[in-house]
Parts: structure tokens; sequence; C-alpha cells
């Protein structure tokens, strides 16, 4: 030690100091979360933190979403809620990095299916007891817990019922003289006719891909009139090659290719580009699913195409076995709670208080954001779409329980997704996009 | 002050917390990335399985989408060596030659788009390139070409280039600033000297300037290609590697492969072939452009 000079003590002494420091800062750290740890109890605040995929939150089921927090905020003044929210694909990538790093969420949007799947897999959501959200209170509908449900247990609630429909502009269609497609010819004609015109017929959102798996399975429902099919495919009980519903299918989507029925800007449009298309009257029809409700309701649209809003049943095939009443519908969103919550109690209370029929599921109706999972009472106030989107629902003949590219691993889901828009960004033939797709399956 | 330094014990703790940053930061992740491209873990926290080298071999032999990514990614490290360098030098050599207020204006101009949030760039570009609403497609219309107008970034056989000029362009700056840089530091006697010889224009600078440049050029060309390697955010926010997998880059499929597809094993066998591959591509640029930097 004598030989040290000066300089080295200095910089030893610095050292230790620094490291002092650092040691103290983490030890303040962990007295500040204790301290949260206690104040569940007592009369300081507590604060949950809340992840959704709902940045909008003004109107639609963003606004319901919040409005329910804030009913709850107010019922109990000793907790706060963060809300943190970010559009639908930078938020199932950003909850894959908080479910890596464990972060302490509280309660979190989940996708059912493939994704809710890894979240079960790193242990990131909290197993749910179903006996407890029987009855009256909750008003679940019959089977809408299967996207949430791995290994017979729950992870998850749904939020809605979501299920897959055309949204069209009545004006376009009148002024245009085009009738609306109850057949998939119709649907090409229409397609026909409006690209005469210079109007983008059909709006998706092509840069997610998503849209293009949905259409699909869709298409498969109508030419088979069976809705497991394509599920058995994917659990491989049959092949692509086996039925020639999944040829006609990718034949249609060639068809849908070629007459150009998406608009041109189809392959970079996400959600919102893609919306924001057809809610400014530039294309007459958008491919989405029944969560769109509240764009009848929403003010910060243009009131003329509030008006002109329509929405009508995917068409049917003229030589296919499906009929419009069969319904591509599942429970897609949902709520989870995490598992490493710091406050897991007061997680609980407002989880359930959010998934209460007289909660989510009626703020979501009486808003006209959504059409719940669970049971609603008609108010007489309802939009005309919400009318006609309870009527789909209420005489669908069949429903299919399972989105089909969430119906496998998130491998099979990003694997077919990109087989898809392969097909719609090249001149693949439809055999060769039903190959893709068994290949997407037998790797899966 | 010498005899610190002479201490063993003095320099291992001066080095230490350096050493220990650079560990945890940068050996730590790649040697943990190591370990997770043996597996076949969906995430982390998930049930880890070892699966041996069979993600490098699938990598390797079985995944076009990768070639293709890597592919992708040296075509624009070659854009940027050809294309972009070329023209950066050439404006530096006129900005230079400009002199005055009308420099500094066109040296602010110039340096605009890396001021710029890539985001920005991303969504401004999207706009630009709309085929409805784009101003491309409008101006097309407007001077009688329709025939050329084109869904830019959303046709696969457009998008690769629409893509590479984007980048290409939103780094322009960059490269313009460090060659303005060189050229700002040659001394202005060489080229009077030049001229005294009856040397002028275009094969004063290619004799003169470039050559002392050399040094610049160099720097420059490591960093082109380990830039065009990593690049990710542009192509993330306009195409994600769409359409097609037509502007599907590297670090956009990595990234995909991890948090989309669950497949984190996969992904960090990816990452560690990224990581190969820009040492490769590093070493071979610095040995090509290992020469004496050239002395007047």
């Amino acid at each position: 030690m004598k030989r040290y000079s000066k300089l080295a003590r200095a910089s030893i002494l610095t050292l230790a100091i620094a490291s002092v420091g650092s040691l103290a800062a983490c030890g303040s750290d962990n007295g500040s979360s204790t301290s949260d740890n206690n104040s569940g109890s007592g009369d300081s605040k507590v604060t949950l933190r809340f992840f959704s995929n709902l940045p909008d939150r003004k109107s639609g089921q963003g606004l319901a979403e919040q409005t329910v927090i804030d009913n709850y905020v107010k019922a109990n003044p000793n907790v706060k809620i963060d809300v943190e929210t970010l559009a639908e694909e930078p938020f199932k990538n950003k909850l894959k990095a908080y479910m890596s790093s464990n972060e302490p969420l509280d309660i979190t949007m989940v996708h059912g299916g493939a994704e809710l799947n890894t979240l079960v897999q790193a242990g990131y959501v909290t197993e749910l007891d179903p006996k407890q959200y029987e009855g009256e209170q909750y008003n679940f509908l019959p089977g809408v817990y299967k996207s949430f449900t791995f290994n017979d247990k729950l992870y998850g609630l749904p939020r809605n019922s979501d299920y897959e429909v055309i949204y069209y502009n009545k004006k376009l269609f009148a002024d245009n003289g085009v009738k609306v497609p109850t057949t998939l010819g119709e649907l090409l004609d229409a397609a026909k006719a409006f690209r005469d015109k210079g109007i983008a017929p059909m709006s998706i959102n092509g840069k997610d891909l998503w849209s293009f798996g949905e259409m699909y399975q869709n298409l498969v429902l109508r030419y088979s009139g069976n809705q497991n099919l394509i599920l058995d495919a994917i659990d491989k009980k049959t092949k692509f090659a086996d039925d020639e519903s999944f040829l006609k299918a990718a034949q249609f989507l060639g068809q849908v290719r070629d007459a150009k029925m998406f608009q041109d800007s189809f392959m970079t449009a996400d959600y919102g580009a893609s919306q924001n298309m057809f809610t400014q009257g530039k294309a007459a029809m958008w491919y989405m699913g029944s969560w769109e409700a509240g764009m009848a309701t929403n003010e910060a649209l243009p009131e003329e195409f509030r008006q002109n809003l329509g929405v009508v049943k995917f068409p049917v095939a003229e030589d296919g076995k499906g009929t419009l009443d069969d319904l591509l519908a599942w429970n897609g969103g949902g709520y989870a709670m995490v598992s490493s919550s710091k406050h897991p109690e007061e997680a609980k209370k407002f989880f359930d208080y959010l998934m209460s029929a007289n909660q989510w599921a009626k703020t979501a109706w009486d808003t006209g954001a959504a059409v719940p999972a669970q049971k609603y009472d008609l108010t007489g106030s309802e939009s005309e779409v919400q009318k006609t989107l309870t009527d789909i629902l209420v005489n669908a003949a069949s429903t299919s329980g399972a989105s089909a590219i969430d119906y496998g691993t998130p491998k099979f889901k990003d694997d077919i997704q990109n087989a898809l828009g392969k097909f719609f960004s090249s001149k693949q033939s439809p055999e060769d996009l039903l190959s893709a797709l068994q290949t997407a399956v037998d790797n899966q | 002050m010498h005899r610190v330094f002479r201490n063993k014990t003095a320099i291992f703790l001066f080095v230490a917390p350096g050493m220990l940053l650079f560990a945890l930061t940068f050996l730590v992740p790649i040697i943990v990335s190591g370990y997770y491209s043996f597996t076949d873990t969906l995430a982390p926290g998930t049930k880890v399985t070892m699966v041996g080298f069979d993600n490098y071999t699938n990598l390797l032999f079985h995944d076009e989408r990768f070639w293709l990514a890597l592919r992708n990614a040296l075509l624009l490290g070659i854009g940027f060596i050809v294309i972009q360098h070329p023209i950066c030098i050439f404006f530096a050599i006129l900005l230079d030659r400009l002199g005055g207020k009308a420099e500094k204006i066109f040296r602010t101009i110039f340096f605009i788009p890396c001021v710029i949030s890539v985001v920005v760039i991303s969504k401004m570009w999207l706009s630009l390139l709309d085929p409805t609403f784009g101003m491309l497609n409008k101006l097309l219309d407007l001077v009688g070409l329709d025939s050329l107008k084109h869904a830019w970034l959303g046709e696969s056989s457009t998008a690769l280039g629409s893509m590479l000029f984007i980048l290409i362009w939103a780094g322009f700056g960059w490269g313009l600033l460090f060659y303005y840089a060189g050229v700002k530091g040659i001394s202005e006697d060489l080229y009077e000297a030049a001229q005294l010889d009856g040397a002028s224009g275009f094969r004063m600078h290619l004799k003169i300037t470039v050559p002392l440049l050399k040094p610049v050029i160099a720097v420059q060309l490591t960093l082109a290609i380990i830039t065009a390697l990593k690049q990710m955010e542009t192509v993330f926010l306009t195409t994600n590697g769409g359409p097609g997998d037509s502007t599907q880059f590297l670090a956009v499929y990595l990234y995909n492969k991890a948090f989309s597809a669950s497949q984190y094993g996969y992904a960090n066998a990816i990452s560690v072939l990224f990581v190969i591959v820009c040492l490769l591509a590093t070493y071979l640029s610095n040995r090509l452009t290992r020469n004496d930097a050239t002395d007047f």
C-alpha cells in the first residue's frame, strides 16, 4: 500500500465512493418499491400499469377503455392507473420485449391464440379461474374462452366478439350505380366498376398482412361451408391439396389480385392508412372486423362518411357450399393479468371490475365501440351499423371460434402471412400458394 | 506520475471500469446470444431445448429469406459506395469551390435530412411515393409520363430500388460532411501549383483531391458497409420487408423472427451470423483500402 502514489489513492477513493453511491441508489430503489407494496392496504396511492393497443383515447374502443379506467379511479381514489398505449403492430412487439425483461406491468391487452401462447409459455400472464367468471356479474357468451385457454387453463378474458365483415360507403355505391355485392362474382364486378371510375374498390392493411389470412379463411369457408376445414388443415388432419375448396379460395384470391380490387398502395398500408383511405371516401369498401363498429359514432370522422357507412356480410361463392350466415367469428382481443405485477391484489380487483358486464361490455356497446363477448342489452339508441352487426352475429348459423392464422404457432402465423404477402405482390399461381401454405403447416 | 503507470494494480484499476462496461454491454450479450442460438426457445423465460447446430444448418442451407436479406443489405452497401459516395465527394468539392455565404447555406441544406427523425423521413417518403396521392406520381401525370407511374414501395419490381434511393438520400448529408471536412483539409497551395502546371477542372480533382481524401474514403467505405448491414428503421417503418420479401434486410428479418415469429433461438443464430458478416465486411474493406496514406 505504501507504494501507491497520490493519484492511485485518489482513484481508488473515487471508485469506492462511486460504488457506494451506486449501491445506495439501488438501496433507495428497493426502498421505494417496498413502500409501494405496503401502500395497497393503506391510504397512500397504488399505481397500476396498464398496457393497451388502443392509442386513440377519444373515440371508439380506446374511449370505452379509458371510461372504465376513469370510473374505477373515481370509485377507488387510492388507485392511480398508468396507461401506456401503442398501435397494433408496435404493441405486439413491445409486449414481447416486456415479456423478455419480465417488466412488472399489472394488466395488459393480449391477442388470443398464438400471441398469448408465447406469453403463457414464458409464464408472463397469470392463470385465471373460469368458475369465478360464471354468472350474472360477467355474463360471458358460451365458448368465448377458446383462444385464451391453453392446456385447459384460462389465461385471459376476451373483450369482444370479433368477426369479419365488409364496411362499405353507401354513397360511393349509389353514385356509381354499383350493386352492393352478395356473391363473390358481384364482388369482382364491383371491383371492376370502381376501378373503371378511378376509385379504389376495397381498402386493406396489406403491410400488416393478417387481413389476407382472414380473407383466405373466409373464402375457404364460403367454398366448403365447413368452419373446421382450414383448422383441420393446420392441425394436420387434412392437407391443402386434399380439398378443392382450398384451391378455389386461392384462385379467387388470384382473381382479386388481377382485378386490382385493393387500393394501389395496399402493400405499404398499415391499419391506420387503410382505414383513412376508407373513412376519407377514397375507397368504396374496407375489409375489417366488427371491432370497428365505433366508426359510425366517431365524431372525428366526417359527418357525411358516418351517415353513409354500411356493413355487409362477406359474399357467398356461387358454386360454394357456405352460406351468408356462416360467420368467420372468434374472440381475438382480450385482457390478461401479468404475473410479475407488483400489486397483484389491487390489479385483480381492477381486472374483475374491467371485465364486469356492466363495465367494459356495457360501455363498449353503449358508446358503439365494439360488439362485446358478453351479453348486452339493446338500448334502442344504437347506430344502424351496430344493429346490422348485432343481426349478423345473432343470425349466424355457424361460427369458427378461431382465426386460422392464430391457430398454430407464432412461426406458422409469420410464415402463412408472408406466403400470402408474397402471393399478392407477385404473379405466383394459386397452386404455388397452396404448397407454400402446406409448407407453413408442415414446418410449424 | 510515471510510477503510477508502471504500477500494474493501478493500471488494472484504471482499466477495470471500462473493461467491465465493455464486457457487460458487449461481450456478455454476444455470448448469451451465442448460447440461445443453439436452442429453439420462443423467447427469454420460456422453455429452453438445446438443438445443436440445427438453427445454423437451417439458416445456411434452407432459408432463402435469409440469403435474400443478406443480398439486399450488400446491394445497399454497394449502392452506398458506387452511387452515394461519388456524389458526396462531388458535392463536397463543389461546396468547397463555392465559398462565401452560399457555401454555408448549401452546407446546411444538404445536412437537413440527417437531422430529421427517421420516422418523419419514412412517413414523408411513404407519402411522396404513394401511388394515388403521392407527389412523384402526380408529377409524372403532369408531364404526361403516366405510363411510368408505379406503386413505388408497394410493387416488388420497384420497391427495392425505391428503398435504396430513400436510404442513399437520407445518408447523403453524413457522407458529405466527412468528405467536406476532408476537402477543407487540403492545402490551397496544391491546387495553385497544379494550375501553374496547367491542370484544371475534373482532372485536377481526380489527381489531387481524390487521392488526398483516401483516408476519409477508407473510413467511409467501412462505415457504409456496416450501415448497410445494420439498416433497420426506415425499412421497418415503410415496407417492413415487403412486399413479398422484396425489401427484406438482415436486421429487419432478425427482428421479425425474434418478436413476430417468436423464433428467438433462430433469431439469435441470425444475429451471430450477422456479427460474423459485419466483422468480415469490416476486415475486407480495411484490407482493400489499407494503402499508406498519400503524402505530398
